[in-house]
């Protein structure tokens, strides 16, 4: 052994090295983005996450329960249910989603003619037990309130799904 | 001994068993931290204001987690053995200097005390190891104690020098003795064989093969949960303070600090316990840098090394005594 590698062996230069090392990154900033305290995640829209039922201007669902959401569905967690209402009108009674079940393809909003479901970017709704994770039509509805408002509803349509009926949905 | 002596022993034993109690519990907290600044993240930050009630957190948790003992396992062994850990370190802590004149109990073979229980301390791994009757605790158990009982007799011979130098084995006559400069300038390889075999004593990395997580699972407490394994912490962590406070009564002088300018105001206590977080603060950057020894390059450091180098700073030291 020559007497450098020697020295360097004895006065454990390397190690030092390495030390030093460790020494400066104790005193440089931490990279920790600190989720959800002091950082907010907005993913994008056309994010796929947390479902919504689309509402026209006037209120009203712009679904109909034709139910080929529910037939399309890979993992087959739309629930739809419908009866009669007045006039001879078909109406959506119930309309079900299994969160739980779901895989967030989106299959569900290519294969609706009407835009009537779509999935926000919301994706924090965790929950305590398994009642939270089943929504009905009213927590759906809700959802397109809170989550997708005017011009976001609007602007997913024109970025991302473009439901079959020619006029966007805008009827009603 | 008078009632009076006898209840001002007893207060300075509560008094300083809780504040190394306290200390243990936050050395936790603080190698968190100070290993994950140097990882480039944060440590603990969520309990409390930049998580400094962690430690509270978890030994609430550790109180209310589930007792496990395995079936087959040796009860009263089972039982006593993280007892001896911490009882063999918190006793050494009896004859620790704390500033002139102050220790629970001023023997004159303070260093062949810690020593001893050191030794005593091994048989905390030993019983361990055995008591859980497990493959994994048991090769753990016996890789630690090997690795405690080689790495005693360096330790041992490096305090040797000290002793000459100092003529006593009294800490507090050791430390008087370091008045004009401390020990570490002439001793040393001896300072660098003491750290290195404490290191090694209190199974910290690198040589903490006996339990690292990716070999042993746990080494020789796999077995043991709840308060049990927090005992087995506790006494780790007390022995690493043990360690530190010899260090630095032996080779950096103790409760002396520099004594100009402002600095002859300060208390000795508080120049020893800066000593004891310095060397408590090169346990953490030294674990958070190197990576982990074999074992038998563990041992073969051990006997091949460290021992020889203890034995050449004898050498020396007498050699210098002489002339």
């Amino acid at each position: 052994m020559t007497t450098k590698e020697f020295l360097k062996k004895v006065l454990f230069i390397e190690i030092i090295k390495g030390l030093s090392v460790t020494l400066k990154h104790l005193f440089s900033p931490a990279v920790t983005r600190q989720y959800p305290y002091k950082v907010k995640i907005e993913p994008p829209l056309g994010t796929r996450a947390l479902h919504a039922l689309a509402k026209y201007e006037t209120g009203k669902m712009k679904c109909v329960g034709c139910g080929l959401c529910s037939a399309m569905c890979p993992s087959k967690c739309i629930y739809i249910y419908t009866a009669e209402g007045e006039g001879h009108q078909k109406v959506v009674e119930r309309y079900e989603i299994d969160i739980l079940r779901c895989v967030f393809c989106a299959l569900c909003v290519e294969a609706c003619p009407f835009g009537a479901i779509v999935l926000t970017p919301h994706f924090e709704y965790a929950g305590y037990n398994r009642d939270e994770f089943y929504y009905t039509k009213e927590r759906l509805l809700e959802n397109w309130n809170r989550h997708m408002g005017s011009e976001r509803g609007s602007e997913y349509f024109e970025k991302f799904w473009i439901p079959k009926s020619g006029d966007f949905g805008r009827r009603g | 001994m008078e009632i009076t002596e006898m209840l001002w022993t007893f207060i300075k034993v509560f008094i300083i068993v809780n504040i190394v109690m306290l200390h243990v519990a936050y050395a936790v907290y603080f190698e968190r931290k100070v290993i994950g600044h140097m990882q480039v993240r944060l440590g603990p930050m969520h309990v409390g204001p930049h998580g400094l009630l962690q430690p509270i957190a978890d030994g609430i948790k550790l109180f209310f987690k589930e007792d496990i003992i395995p079936s087959d396992a040796d009860r009263p062994i089972f039982y006593i053995a993280p007892v001896i850990g911490v009882v063999a370190a918190l006793g050494s802590i009896a004859v620790i200097p704390f500033w002139e004149g102050f220790s629970i109990a001023d023997i004159n073979i303070g260093i062949l005390y810690i020593l001893a229980l050191s030794s005593i301390g091994t048989y905390n791994v030993i019983l361990a190891g055995w008591a859980s009757n497990s493959k994994y605790s048991f090769l753990g158990g016996l890789r630690a104690s090997a690795q405690v009982i080689s790495y005693e007799i360096a330790m041992g011979l490096s305090l040797v020098g000290v002793i000459m130098l100092a003529g006593s084995a009294n800490l507090s006559d050791i430390v008087k003795a370091q008045t004009e400069g401390p020990f570490i300038f002439s001793q040393i390889i001896g300072f660098f064989v003491f750290l290195m075999a404490a290191i090694a004593e209190t199974n910290r990395a690198p040589f903490d093969l006996p339990e690292a997580e990716t070999e042993l699972v746990a080494g020789y407490f796999t077995e043991y949960s709840g308060i049990r394994w927090g005992l087995f912490f506790m006494g780790e962590y007390t022995g690493m303070f043990v360690m530190s406070a010899l260090a630095s009564i032996c080779f950096l002088g103790g409760w002396h600090g520099p004594d100009f300018w402002i600095f002859s105001h300060v208390p000795g206590v508080v120049w020893f316990i800066l000593k004891i977080y310095a060397f408590i603060f090169f346990y953490f950057w030294i674990r958070a840098t190197l990576p982990r020894y074999r074992y038998d390059q563990l041992m073969g450091l051990g006997w091949k090394l460290f021992i020889p180098l203890a034995l050449v700073n004898i050498f020396i030291t007498g050699l210098m005594k002489l002339l």
